[in-house]
């Protein structure tokens, strides 16, 4: 009798612990929702979802000094991860997003984003006439407000690299540099860095260019190729094992030691290629959507984008009065982002002309 | 009979016990193990969405899609890379598992065989990375030595690529076969060595088919996560290294085809499955046989219970 007592007390104990596991489980997955859906507009806080490393500390400080605001950033690495985090609800409690061009468009398209008030935005002065007329997807700025324009480009290793080559896209057919370079692993750069060698625009959906395009990729640019690279190439340049690599400038410079830097010769080529504009949107349901205008009119106050632009060290294209302000040279100048970069568009089911070509030439030798 | 009844009850208590101590382990199961994969199931049967996701509309584009001649060679070389890496960590594995069992110090070499694990695998490839690179650490080595003149590119190709799967999937064809092995009874090859078998024939007629359950366990823990990789290929691979894992990411992260992503999924969770099964029938034929034992051992068996048992009771 006494043992069956024991048994059900043990038995009742277990369960007991089986219902605490299972509702910590619970509770711990609905307040991680609740954290992300329900800011109420009076709890002096602003969310950003920005890319990683690309919101300076000291803009964020500044910011929730002058305004009295907790500002909570959140990152992403890629726009798609952002945008499936977005349809999956998950984006809820964001006020203020950083997409790129493309997805900037989509989310205008689709209706995810809220409507300007540009009185609050006076700021909107300074953006340059040369980023509106690339956006052409909200060239007026009714939803969104451009963030940064800027463009991938080649970097190669002046130490290494023998005299005379190519300052352009051609350098990648030069086979002295065999094994030594590496392409951005990213199908819309590469295939727009072809197109626009060729004389085309990097959204066509010409099969008779797109044909173009790959066999100049395929049969002169990936021969000399070591791989398709956006992850280490970067650490692989420093090292000294590529010579000459295709993408953004702040990841080559911020791998090399800072003494050295003149050892790089970082250039755009002037036949253009994909341009990129990151933009500012205020999520449609934001709670906090008054201190998200204030937040955008305030990065673009020229003194606060000179630190964004410093940090980066990125040309002054997008804010006009902010270069005044800046201490360090950027890394290519605005002059070098010529009328031949196009900002990539998005192409809708088009887009599969790309996949199929890009697979040919990523998953085969 | 009273010490039957408290037999049965004891046995019925433990059963209770068990749903409860199962219970944790059986909802983090089914949150984070049945649901994702019902999901991906589900998902590899739709309509994808043109901005990522999917439609909610049945169809089977994503498996005809899988039977494109592009992703049959990543498919081959998937498997190529996969059946190299595998075979070369069981080759090494199996003598580093005799030697551990034969040696005195056991927890000292199961504790070096562990210690890697403390650091994280990302950390441990761009290791790799540094020693294999052309200005790397054995591209010196050879240099000083004056061997070669000019760095030899190691690294971004398959070999480095194998290299790297074998070094990170070692240690899951060790620790098996090591504890298999310990558990062989060692004077089975002095008796193979007496009756005439050569060192080499005692071991593979007498130690290996004795060891086959962590042969099968080695095989399928190391092939299983080499056939998923996608970091390593990623890193060390060069432009013709890409491997099913990595489409999986690209169908995901770049081209928007989620339903495409999911189906090749589905390849690896039945390559999985089919492994854990074959390791799960093998097991079982090995207790089969294990049970068919004579009679003499049965009625010792017997005698020991019950001397056991009542002890307890």
């Amino acid at each position: 009798m006494r043992k069956t007592e024991q048994v059900s007390w043990r038995r009742a104990m277990h369960l007991v612990v089986a219902i605490v596991v299972m509702s910590m489980v619970l509770v711990g997955v609905s307040s991680c929702k609740k954290q992300g859906a329900n800011g109420t507009s009076s709890d002096n806080k602003l969310y950003l979802y920005n890319w990683t490393y690309y919101t300076p500390d000291e803009i964020i400080e500044r910011f929730e000094k002058e305004y009295d605001v907790d500002v909570v950033v959140d990152n992403f690495s890629s726009n798609e991860e952002m945008f499936a985090k977005l349809m999956a609800g998950g984006g809820k409690g964001y006020d203020i997003i950083f997409p790129s061009a493309d997805y900037t468009s989509i989310m205008i398209n689709l209706g995810l984003v809220e409507e300007l008030d540009h009185d609050k935005l006076p700021n909107l002065k300074y953006i340059s006439p040369l980023v509106r007329s690339k956006a052409t997807y909200d060239p007026d700025m009714r939803y969104s407000v451009p963030y940064n324009m800027g463009a991938s480009g080649v970097a190669v290793n002046k130490t290494k690299a023998p005299e005379g080559y190519a300052r352009d896209w051609s350098i990648f057919e030069d086979s002295r540099f065999a094994k030594r370079m590496s392409m951005l692993d990213d199908m819309r750069e590469v295939m727009g860095a072809a197109l626009k060698h060729l004389g085309y625009s990097v959204n066509t959906v010409n099969p008779e260019e797109l044909a173009q395009a790959k066999a100049l990729i395929n049969d002169k640019w990936k021969p000399n190729l070591v791989k398709f690279d956006a992850e280490g190439f970067g650490k692989a340049f420093s090292r000294g094992e590529f010579w000459v690599v295709h993408g953004y400038a702040e990841n080559v410079f911020e791998e090399f030691p800072e003494d050295k830097w003149d050892e790089i010769d970082f250039f755009l080529p002037p036949e253009g290629g994909a341009l990129s504009i990151d933009n500012m949107v205020v999520v449609k349901g934001s709670q906090h959507s008054d201190m998200a205008h204030e937040f955008i009119n305030f990065i673009h106050r020229p003194e606060i984008y000179a630190i964004f632009l410093d940090t980066f060290r990125y040309p002054a294209i997008t804010n006009t009065e902010a270069g005044k302000y800046t201490k360090n040279k950027p890394f290519y100048s605005a002059e070098d982002v010529n009328d031949n970069f196009e900002v990539l568009q998005d192409l809708k089911d088009d887009l599969q002309l790309y996949n199929d070509i890009w697979q040919d030439i990523r998953y085969v030798n | 009979m009273s010490i039957k009844d408290g037999r049965r009850s004891s046995e019925r208590r433990e059963r209770r016990l068990g749903v409860s101590y199962a219970a944790p382990m059986g909802v983090w199961f089914t949150v984070f193990f049945i649901a994702p994969l019902v999901i991906i199931i589900l998902y590899s049967f739709l309509k994808r969405g043109l901005y990522g996701g999917v439609e909610w509309e049945f169809s089977l584009t994503a498996y005809g899609q899988m039977f494109n001649p592009n992703f049959g060679k990543v498919l081959l070389r998937t498997i190529w890379i996969s059946v190299v890496a595998t075979a070369f960590c069981i080759l090494l594995a199996i003598p580093t598992g005799y030697a551990m069992a034969r040696s005195k110090h056991q927890t000292l070499l199961l504790f070096l065989i562990i210690i890697p694990f403390w650091t994280n695998s990302l950390i441990r490839i761009y290791a790799w990375i540094s020693i294999l690179s052309t200005e790397g650490f054995f591209n010196e080595i050879l240099k000083s030595l004056g061997i070669i003149d000019e760095g030899l590119h190691l690294i971004y190709n398959h070999g480095s690529v194998i290299l790297v799967l074998i070094y990170m999937y070692l240690p899951f064809a060790i620790l098996p076969l090591f504890t298999t092995i310990d558990k062989f009874d060692f004077s089975l090859l002095d008796a193979a060595r007496d009756l005439g078998a050569t060192k080499f024939g005692a071991i593979r007629l007498v130690m290996l088919p004795n060891i086959r359950s962590g042969l099968l366990t080695a095989i399928v823990f190391t092939f299983i996560p080499i056939f998923g990789a996608y970091t390593v290929p990623l890193l060390v691979g060069g432009k013709d290294s890409t491997m099913i894992g990595n489409i999986i990411v690209d169908q995901v992260s770049k081209t928007r085809n989620w339903p495409l992503a999911s189906a090749f999924s589905m390849i690896l969770t039945l390559v999985s499955t089919v492994g854990v099964i074959w390791m799960m029938m093998s097991s079982r034929k090995e207790q089969a046989q294990k049970k068919n034992v004579t009679n003499q051992q049965k009625t010792e068996q017997n005698i020991l219970d019950h001397h056991t048992t009542g002890g307890e009771a």
